[in-house]
Formats: structure tokens, sequence, C-alpha cells
């Protein structure tokens, strides 16, 4: 087996990155619904808007077998982001299962209406990676990490003023646990512009013209429910000033070094495309 | 470069990247009304820059609210 190969480098140094990770996690990320959550300072007098969100949320988190089904598959010959991705879905399985119990144990919803759509969303609807490569996927969660890290930031707050102890710890806890995913992202996609810069900007460039947030096609009425969530202040500036800048800075890449790529991007997708016309069209 | 042409050079770097007219744009015309998200918005910034050979510090973009914003940020550049 040849050992000094760019996969190689990359893939041990990927390890260390995700033992770091995942010492952090084990010693001073780890929490538990049982005992972690002050149930008895959940609001049954918090606002509709705030239990629409929570349940918004809550939806997105459920789809969590398909989430964990498609990471898992694109990077299963990659040992320390596979690794990653396991931890990352026991991580993020009781992120949905906080906010439906707190659902429930706020009388904002009963235990029915709770099973109710656990049924009708993962019997109607299946999420499907947007991207098919290791690369692509680990950019997509770098950037969509940080901005569920900062929905759920603004979300704290809200809870807060509702004067729901319980729903905003939820809250600190999953803020936490997705700046960190985001945060594990950030560092592999450092490793991976060391073997190619330019190649891997691009393939960023490449996720951020066709990014959506996960609910996007999952959660029926979307679209409402984004406007309530909006209210907790998160609008299209947020991107710019805490996710898409603050990401360069940290990845040591230049706006304009980014426009380039998006530049190449836009080239590479045009000439996907016409191939694919003309292999139609020769069909 | 008067104000009149900042604005042609924006219509037409946003037409390049958004794909779509611009016609009735004015200074005063807030560019998430006009359609155009956060990513094509610092694309067309980037080309703007990248023609006028210029560079608006990072800080000041998230300032940038109408396309008069915008405007008068690359004039204070220009003068700079």
């Amino acid at each position: 087996m040849p050992r000094n190969t760019p996969r190689r480098r990359i893939e041990e140094k990927l390890y260390a990155q995700y033992m770091d990770f995942f010492e952090k996690a084990e010693r001073e990320r780890r929490w538990n619904v049982f005992d972690d959550i002050p149930w008895d300072e959940a609001n049954p007098e918090a606002s509709d808007d705030l239990a629409l969100c929570a349940e918004t949320f809550a939806s997105v988190e459920m789809f969590l077998p398909d989430y964990t089904a498609g990471g898992l598959n694109v990077v299963r010959d990659y040992f320390g982001r596979a690794w990653f991705q396991a931890n990352w879905g026991y991580e993020e399985s009781k992120h949905s299962l906080a906010l439906g119990e707190w659902l429930v144990r706020s009388g904002k919803r009963s235990k029915d209406e709770w099973f109710d759509l656990q049924e009708s969303l993962l019997q109607m609807r299946k999420w499907q990676p947007l991207f098919t490569t290791a690369r692509q996927m680990t950019a997509y969660g770098m950037i969509q990490e940080q901005a569920t890290f900062l929905i759920y930031v603004k979300h704290r707050e809200r809870a807060r003023q509702e004067n729901d102890a319980c729903l905003a710890k939820i809250y600190d806890y999953v803020a936490r646990d997705e700046r960190a995913h985001s945060k594990f992202y950030q560092d592999v996609i450092k490793v991976l512009m060391e073997e190619d810069r330019e190649g891997t900007l691009v393939d960023i460039a490449h996720v951020l013209a066709n990014f959506k947030m996960p609910g996007v096609d999952l959660v029926p009425d979307y679209d409402e429910r984004i406007l309530k969530m909006r209210d907790a202040g998160i609008d299209r500036n947020v991107f710019i000033r805490k996710i898409y800048l603050p990401v360069l800075k940290y990845l040591g890449v230049s706006r304009h070094e980014m426009l380039s790529a998006q530049r190449k991007a836009i080239d590479a997708q045009k000439k996907a495309q016409a191939n694919d016309d003309a292999t139609h069209a020769a069909e | 470069m008067s104000d009149k042409d900042l604005l042609q050079m924006f219509k037409v770097v946003a037409e390049r990247v958004d794909k779509k007219s611009f016609a009735d744009i004015t200074r005063e015309s807030v560019i998430t009304d006009l359609g155009v998200d956060s990513l094509s918005m610092m694309q067309i910034v980037g080309e703007m820059e990248t023609e006028l050979d210029l560079q608006i510090p990072d800080e000041d973009l998230v300032e940038i609210v109408t396309v008069g914003d915008l405007c008068a940020k690359i004039e204070n550049r220009m003068g700079a």
C-alpha cells in the first residue's frame, strides 16, 4: 500500500483533526436530554410563534436518517470523516428529540400531534443530498452548520425573552453542537485546500451558488414558517456578516480569490450543462 | 466617474451576474428588493471592484443596503 500519497496525507491530517474534535466533544460538550435540561422551566404561556419555530426546527432535524445515510455514503472511504459523520448523527439525534420533548412537555403540542408530524414527514418526504462528492458535501456542511448555529443563537434569545428557560437551554446546547460541527468542516476544508486549493475553492463556489437549507423541500409551508423565523432577526445581511466573510477569513481566502473561483464554477457548470444537452440531443 | 456612470455600471454588472433586467433601478433602490441575494451581491461588488481596480473594506460591505450605498462606498475609495 503506497503511503506517501496526497490521499494518505489528507487522511492522516483529518484523522488527527477528528481526534481533536472528538476529545473536545467527549470532555467538554456532551449533554443529555434527561439530566441537563430544566424541563420544569418550560413556559406553557410562550407564544405560538415560538412553538411554530421549535416545531419547524424539530421537523428539519427529524430527517436525520436521510442526512446520516447520505452523509455516510459519501465519506465512507475516508476514516476521519466517516467517524465524524457517525458522531454527528448521534449529536444531531438529540436535537430533534429535545425539541420534540419540549413541544409536548410545554403543552404546545399533544403527543398525538407530535407522532402525527413524525409519521407524515418521514413517510411523505425524503431528503436527497444536494451534492455528490465528499468535498462538496463538506463545503455544504461548513456553510449550513454555521447558518444553523446562528439561527439557534437568535432563537435562544427569543426563548429567553419569552421566559422559557427550558427551550433557551435546549437552543444553547444545540447551537454549541452546530458551531462545533461547522468548525470541524472548516478545518477539513483547510486541509483539502492544502492539497488542492483551486479545486476546493471552485467546489465551495459551486456549493454557495446552489445552496439551500435542508428544510426548504422537506417541511410543509416552509416559506411561511421562515417568515416567523426571520422575526427573530435572521436576515440576508447576516449571511454576509456572520457566515460568508468570517468563513473566508478563517480559510485565509480573499473575496477576490473567491470571486475568481465563482467564475470558474460558473464556467464548469456551463460546460457540464452543454455536455448534458449534447448527450440528450444525441439520444 | 459620475453618479450616473456608477449606476450604469451597477446595472450592467448586476444584469451579467443575475441574468435579468435591472432597467428601473435608482440610487434609492434597496438591493434585496431587486431580488439580488447575498451571494450575487458579493459577486456584483467584486466585479465592480475589479473593473475599477479598488477594494471596499469588508467591514463596509455590511452597511450596504441600497444601490446608492454601494456607489457611495466606491466613490469614497476612488477619492481615497
